[in-house]
């Protein structure tokens, strides 16, 4: 089982282990005594809980379906006005976060909000409050992750449908088939497990948002699990209900890791792929796909950023009030970190995982990428429980000071829950970029006299420079973004766009929430965009 | 001390216990050498090759080259120690390196080989000369296989290993490069190991053969008596050149046939008067002749550039191949009757 034990296999191991044990900690609490309060939420809020979560996720899944897939199918197959830059502009809605979208639908609907300012000022003084609609509660949550996540369902459909040869359009117009039968009968069943692998990472961040739910007073099971621990101090019933939310997790997770695997049979061998001839749309079809694309790039960036820029500049004391710079230190602090240690160590882990060959190793391997799958406030709370057993069962029995200090409420803390939840990215998108090398690869390189640490520095890490590069700027998205982790362990006194945003709203203050934001968006921005080519690649690169 | 080149004794080799050949014993016994191993695909034949390269390991025997020991169940050199060098059948560039480079990557710093392989030399011969300065991903199969086996040959290896060298390239191209290939070796006297399941390639490219069946080495012979003498039904039935007839021994030099009557030369292997054989017939063993009394229907006719090999039933249902000159006069069609020449004389016998 261990032949082919080496520095390399090790290091692997020790990776995996450390990043599954908050997972191991979650499924072994489901076993200890909780407070009163598991007796309190059985009787009264845990059924209200479990509902709002499955209304939530249904509806996200079929608003995400729906945008994901329509626009995915019009800017691959169709010419219309601007819609080459409709194909890269509508990844930028992953720059708004959930919670965002959330302070932007409020801002500008409430009472007396931009809408009331915008008809005041077109029509003069009269009571619109009662005519504008009001997005919250459980429909705003739905529209915010909606709008906001929509972007994994485009973007794998997106690459599916360019990995569609013209041949198998070809085949149903000979078969007399329409536009409409090709869709559903051709196109869209070939893209299916792009499909479900996008609506399971939707489902899975769903499931996990903590930022906009919260902001809307839905009670989910996530913000049960944050209520339990921080209202009732109650870690083993935050960590009881975190187990059944994560067996739900992992069934999607599995459906997902299954589509993932058909998908394989779609990528063409060179010789086979004919490059698809887009279809030029004219009059009605054109201004019908162009105000559809346009309509969601609108709603899912163009307004959350309008609305943050324009209480930027109604309200300029709130830019003045803030340290910005302190903030970008902070942010920048942490993207640095944490995006280093991924990538060294999704990178020995991915090249341990290649030399060793081992089952045991690939099984831990497998295991430890699920992290993604488990929303950031379980893994906080998971994280201190750890910490507080480590401190209690063995630092203290030893006489030595408590450790809690070192890990909770630290930077060191923060980048260790960072790295466990954004491990997998780090390491699929490494893994991606490995499989394009073959093993024989590696065997050339020591038939030539190579050994494996040389292999490794020498052929691999220049021919992994691009997807490490991705997957640097993929990790420092998601931090920039991420809230509940950074809520829960950032050190006193520590704050970074996100959880400024976060407290000013949850006080209350939309537009001191603003500046934050309309930072928070433009960063996030900037990264897509330097990204872009690599998150659309076309096949022919 | 050992006294061939190379040498391979006793060794199972196997990866995960699939792909095994038991008990192998092959050798090449002078520097400079080619050996090649046929057999079906999927038998373990490049199981062997990534074993000799020291990418697999063996639990029996042992594996020497150049009088050193460089497997057995308690030694296992590094394959990047063992100066062996491994053409793969798959695509193995470097794919963000050119063409060019990865060819030039073969060439070993301290190398203190005395062979001089002129690198611009195997570029032009490999025809690679228009592809240097593209990325793998830019070229054909042919030629990143092509280049491989530059970098192999560039890398001045004490053995080659060459997988199925020669798949990917063009039918039109791959006479010649077998050519120049051989040419290489021989002039550099690399020591080469070549596996292929073409037996026209390994028939040309080495001075013995392996033929692998059943997992074993079922004949290690050179080239000419692989083909004229193979040493079981087996292998008959794998180089599919030929017929097993049943036939009865009548004396020492004749045997007689059903359909055929009496057939005559120079037993192989000695068997009894009387007893019941299976007689060896190959296409170029039976003569045409339309004079002839012995007519047999012909049931298929294959055109193949020098030969037509006509398909001829005889009256028990036995189906005998024929291969006549194609600038022979009279060529026969599908259902017409064929002459063989009688009384049928064969330079050699064999029998199973």
């Amino acid at each position: 089982m261990f032949r082919n034990l080496n520095i390399w296999f090790l290091s692997s191991l020790l990776i995996s282990l450390i990043v599954i044990i908050p997972i191991l900690t979650v499924f072994s609490s489901f076993f200890e005594n909780t407070s009163n309060y598991f007796e309190i939420l059985k009787n009264t809020f845990l059924f209200e809980y479990t509902l709002n979560s499955l209304i939530l996720l249904v509806s996200v899944l079929f608003f995400t379906f729906f945008i994901g897939t329509g626009s995915a199918y019009l800017v691959s197959f169709y010419e219309f006005p601007l819609s080459n830059f409709f194909k890269w502009a509508l990844i930028l809605s992953f720059a708004v976060p959930p919670y965002i979208y959330a302070y932007s639908l409020t801002a500008f609907f409430e009472n007396y909000g931009t809408a009331y300012t915008i008809l005041k000022n077109l029509f003069g003084d009269a009571n619109y409050n009662k005519h504008i609609p009001k997005f919250d509660g459980m429909f705003g949550s739905i529209l915010s992750i909606s709008f906001s996540l929509f972007g994994y369902v485009y973007i794998l459909t997106r690459a599916s449908f360019l990995y569609q040869s013209q041949n198998l359009i070809d085949l149903g117009k000979n078969l007399g088939f329409s536009n409409l039968k090709s869709f559903y009968s051709i196109i869209l069943p070939s893209a299916r497990p792009a499909i479900v692998a996008g609506l399971s990472l939707v489902a899975m961040e769903t499931l996990a948002e903590f930022g906009a739910v919260d902001f809307f007073s839905i009670n989910t099971l996530t913000t049960g699990i944050y209520n339990s621990w921080i209202a009732f101090d109650d870690l083993a019933f935050a960590n009881q209900l975190s187990f059944f939310l994560l067996l739900f997790i992992f069934a999607l997770f599995i459906l997902e890791n299954l589509s993932r695997k058909k998908a394989k049979y779609h990528f063409n061998s060179r010789g086979g792929f004919k490059q698809k001839e887009k279809i030029k749309l004219v009059k009605k079809k054109s201004f019908f796909a162009f105000i559809f694309c346009f309509f969601i790039f609108f709603m899912s960036f163009l307004f959350p950023l309008s609305q943050m820029l324009y209480w930027t500049i109604k309200f300029p004391e709130n830019l003045y009030d803030l340290n910005i710079l302190s903030l970008f230190l902070n942010t920048l602090y942490l993207v640095i970190l944490s995006s280093f240690a991924l990538i060294i160590f999704s990178l020995i882990s991915n090249y341990g995982n290649r030399v060793s060959q081992n089952r045991v190793l690939n099984i831990l391997s497998t295991l430890s990428i699920s992290g993604y799958a488990i929303p950031g406030v379980i893994l906080a709370i998971a994280f201190i429980t750890f910490i507080a057993w480590i401190d209690d069962s063995f630092i203290k029995n030893l006489g030595y000071l408590s450790i809690k200090k070192i890990f909770i409420g630290s930077i060191i803390g923060l980048v260790i829950v960072y790295f466990i939840r954004f491990y997998s990215l780090a390491f699929n998108g490494i893994k991606s970029g490995y499989e394009k090398v073959n093993i024989y690869v590696d065997e050339s390189a020591y038939l030539l006299g190579y050994s494996k640490s040389k292999t490794f520095m020498n052929i691999h890490i220049p021919f992994l420079r691009n997807s490490l590069l991705f997957v640097g700027i993929l990790v420092s998205l998601e931090i920039i973004r991420e809230l509940p982790i950074a809520l829960i362990l950032r050190p006193f006194n520590f704050e970074t766009f996100a959880t400024t945003a976060y407290i000013s709203a949850s006080e209350d203050l939309l537009e001191a929430a603003a500046v934050p934001s309309l930072f928070l968006i433009l960063i996030a921005a900037l990264f897509i965009m330097i990204s872009s080519k690599y998150i659309l690649r076309d096949t022919n690169e | 001390m050992s006294k061939s080149f190379f040498e391979i004794n006793n060794v199972t080799f196997a990866i995960g216990g699939k792909n095994k050949v038991n008990d192998v014993n092959i050798s090449i016994e002078n520097e400079g050498d080619i050996i090649c191993i046929l057999g079906p695909s999927g038998i373990g034949k490049t199981t062997m090759l990534r074993t000799i390269a020291g990418l697999e390991k063996i639990n029996q025997g042992e594996i020497i080259l150049k009088d050193k020991v460089i497997s057995s169940n308690k030694i296992h050199v590094q394959p990047e120690k063992r100066n062996i060098a491994l053409s793969f059948q798959e695509n193995s560039l470097f794919p963000h390196y050119s063409v060019d480079r990865n060819i030039h990557l073969g060439i070993k710093k301290n190398s203190t080989d005395n062979k001089n392989i002129n690198s611009n030399e195997i570029i032009k011969i490999l025809n690679l000369e228009s592809v240097l300065d593209k990325y793998p991903h830019q070229i054909s199969a042919g030629e990143s296989q092509r280049a491989s086996l530059a970098r192999s040959l560039i890398s001045q290896p004490d053995l080659l290993l060459l997988d199925e060298p020669l798949s990917n390239v063009d039918q039109s191209f791959k006479e010649d490069i077998q050519v120049a290939l051989k040419q290489i070796l021989k002039k550099n006297k690399i020591s080469t190991i070549v596996v292929t399941h073409d037996s026209y390639e390994a028939f040309y490219l080495g001075s013995k053969c392996a033929i692998i069946l059943d997992n074993e080495v079922k004949q290690f012979d050179d080239p000419y008596n692989v083909y004229h003498f193979p040493n079981s039904v087996q292998v008959v039935n794998f180089l599919n050149r030929g017929i097993l007839l049943p036939a009865k021994v009548t004396g020492g030099n004749s045997l007689e046939n059903d359909d055929l009557g009496i057939i005559k030369g120079k037993f192989i292997k000695h068997y009894p008067t009387g007893s019941n054989v299976q007689l060896l017939l190959q296409p170029e063993d039976l003569e045409h002749d339309d004079d002839s009394n012995l007519k047999l229907e012909v049931v298929d006719r294959k055109f193949r550039g020098t030969n037509f090999i006509y398909t001829l039933k005889t009256q028990s249902n036995k189906l005998i191949p024929v291969a006549v000159h194609t600038h022979h006069w009279e060529q026969h069609e599908v259902n017409e009757k064929f002459g063989i020449k009688r009384p049928i004389e064969l330079e050699h016998i064999v029998c199973f």
